[in-house]
């Protein structure tokens, strides 16, 4: 009895356990999603977190028992920052520091990348390891003799200062990404064009460069984020507020004993919106670039 | 006339012109530019630091070239410093306890995202927008997060009940380090994520499918086939999130100044301070010579492995 009662358990038992993987199966990519979805939730925290204690009044920033979005949100740090700290003045220095940087850096890296994409030598090797090996030089490392050079040549106190210095850590590192973008266009298309009486150089701008329009673009937009988060160099070869760029400016509110915490977090959203927009814009590809860039 | 004689010799001028354009002698002069910017504004300042290290300067002789040499009188002289062993056990532990987690989480947070579901990529690059913010705003941010009074991190503590007071995070001698330490590993960790996505997209998935007819489990595939064959990614990776841990300066100059009474300062920090505030430029120099040392040494292991990486 016990035995028919097994054997006719089984088979319903058995057809029960397919099923529930079946359905596992049918629905784990949506849990993973879920879980996915929870790690990036956990991880931007802090940035939410900057945002939403900027858009809340002080009583409510202070209050005991945080509340975990605004309640009464309001746009009073935003105003006091733009109106009593003048902080469009930082912005603007940052705009002019940081584009400058791009341009000067892709106007020197571009040619340099393509020879060291087309030539292959034992010297062209040497010269991208030696490029390599300054990508990682650490500006704190190297701020002091900057700076001691910069006074020497009459430069420090000047925007063109921070520029130049802060072009040696931009242009080692376009200088590989690009190297890798340019190898990526098969050289047949430039030799087509040198058949047909076109010269190398012009090969190259007409032919190369526009083929690898997206990767410089890319190229230019990281160049330019990395520009504009740089501390060191402005903050020790600049003393003079009105020339000074966001970072040095945020450092104003935040370093030390300033613990108005509702204005400091403000101008850090306005500051950081700019580089969210921009990642966002190129996030696919900046992705890609950041992995061929260190890596090859 | 005149323009039937002036065309021939446009023409000659603009051949020899092409013809330059496509001698190889146009490579120098392309190279030349960046290579030239990158001796004066990277190699003098290296070697300048070098010198600098050597000498006595104050700011009465910044602005001359012959100034008096000292030999090694100022490593001496931070060696015999009360604050060197300090400093030393703190850059160890900082760069140590960075390098390692950040390698964890990133490791972790690449497998996950490795697996097969909807949006799994699109989430994987939400996690790097961390990585891409400038330090100063990551140094804000947690600066108010790890607040004493008011913070996140210790509401969230209090209301889970594994605290019972206010943690002092940056102002306790004895966390200060600790507390700079979880924003550098926030910071680092989608950067060791994305390389290491990297490295496991460009393994093969035949090799996997070969392994698993041969009966090797989940473990013994991870084990055996994910790590050697991540090999190289993996030491390219931790001599690269060495040489980054450097760059915390920003965040740790943000958010403790080093402090208080120096329990979260660090080399990069100390040189900055010897010159910038206390106007001892040849020792700031003094330690920056010997971690740039130290960085190139760890630059040439990173470029050995992505040159031992690349197939050819």
């Amino acid at each position: 009895m016990s035995g028919q009662v097994a054997a006719l358990a089984r088979p319903a038992v058995a057809e029960r356990s397919v099923s529930s993987r079946l359905r596992l199966r049918d629905i784990r990519p949506w849990l993973l999603c879920l879980g996915g979805v929870l790690i990036a939730s956990v991880y931007l925290f802090p940035v939410y977190w900057m945002v939403v204690s900027a858009l809340k009044g002080a009583n409510e920033l202070n209050a005991s028992v945080p509340t975990l979005y605004p309640h009464a949100p309001t746009l009073t740090a935003f105003r006091w920052i733009f109106e009593r700290e003048n902080v469009g003045r930082y912005l603007e220095n940052s705009a002019i520091i940081s584009t400058s940087v791009t341009v000067l850096t892709l106007v020197l890296a571009i040619g340099c990348a393509y020879a060291l994409a087309r030539v292959r030598s034992f010297w062209m090797d040497a010269l991208v390891v030696a490029i390599m090996a300054s990508q990682v030089l650490p500006p704190p490392l190297l701020v002091t003799p900057m700076f001691v050079i910069f006074r020497q040549l009459g430069l420090v106190n000047t925007q063109l200062a921070v520029i130049l210095a802060t072009t040696t850590k931009t242009l080692p590192f376009a200088i590989i990404m690009l190297r890798t973008t340019f190898a990526q266009i098969p050289i047949e298309l430039e030799e087509a064009a040198r058949v047909d009486g076109c010269p190398r150089l012009g090969a190259f701008f007409r032919v190369t460069l526009p083929l690898a329009r997206t990767g410089t673009i890319v190229v230019g937009a990281l160049t330019f984020l990395f520009a504009y988060g740089e501390f060191v160099y402005p903050l020790s070869l600049v003393n003079r507020r009105d020339l000074q760029p966001g970072p040095v400016g945020l450092y104003s509110f935040v370093g030390a004993d300033y613990s108005d915490w509702g204005n400091a977090l403000a101008f850090a959203t306005v500051f950081v919106a700019p580089v969210i927009v921009i990642f966002m814009l190129f996030q696919r590809r900046i992705v890609s670039g950041l992995t061929a860039g260190a890596l090859k | 006339m005149s323009a039937t004689l002036r065309k021939p010799a446009a023409t000659s001028w603009r051949m020899s012109r092409d013809r330059f354009l496509d001698s190889r002698a146009i490579w120098p002069l392309l190279i030349g530019a960046a290579a030239l910017y990158l001796l004066l504004f990277v190699g003098y300042p290296v070697v300048y630091n070098v010198v600098m290290s050597a000498q006595k300067v104050t700011l009465a002789n910044l602005r001359f070239f012959n100034r008096p040499f000292v030999g090694l009188d100022n490593y001496r002289t931070l060696l015999d410093d009360p604050l060197f062993g300090l400093v030393l056990r703190n850059t160890l532990a900082f760069v140590a306890a960075n390098v390692a987690l950040q390698f964890l989480f990133g490791f972790g947070l690449a497998l996950y995202f490795q697996l097969s579901f909807p949006a799994s990529s699109f989430l994987r690059g939400l996690v790097l927008t961390g990585w891409m913010l400038p330090p100063l705003v990551i140094g804000a941010i947690w600066k108010w997060l790890l607040a004493s009074d008011n913070g996140a991190l210790n509401y969230l503590l209090q209301s889970l009940g594994l605290v019972s007071g206010k943690i002092y995070w940056l102002s306790d001698p004895s966390l200060s380090l600790i507390g700079v330490t979880i924003a550098n590993i926030w910071f680092g960790v989608p950067f060791n994520m994305i390389l290491l996505s990297a490295g496991l997209a460009g393994i093969p998935d035949d090799i996997y499918e070969a392994a698993s007819l041969d009966g090797a489990g989940r473990v013994r595939r991870f084990l055996h086939l994910t790590l050697p064959l991540l090999r190289p990614t993996v030491y390219a990776l931790l001599a690269l999130s060495t040489i980054y841990t450097m760059r915390a300066f920003d965040l740790i100059y943000t958010m403790t100044h080093g402090g208080p009474l120096d329990s979260s300062n660090i080399f990069p920090l100390w040189s900055y301070r010897l010159s910038f505030e206390l106007f001892n430029f040849g020792g700031g120099a003094a330690i920056s010579t010997t971690m740039l040392v130290v960085v190139m040494a760890v630059a040439f292991f990173y470029v050995r492995s992505v040159r031992a990486e690349r197939p050819q």
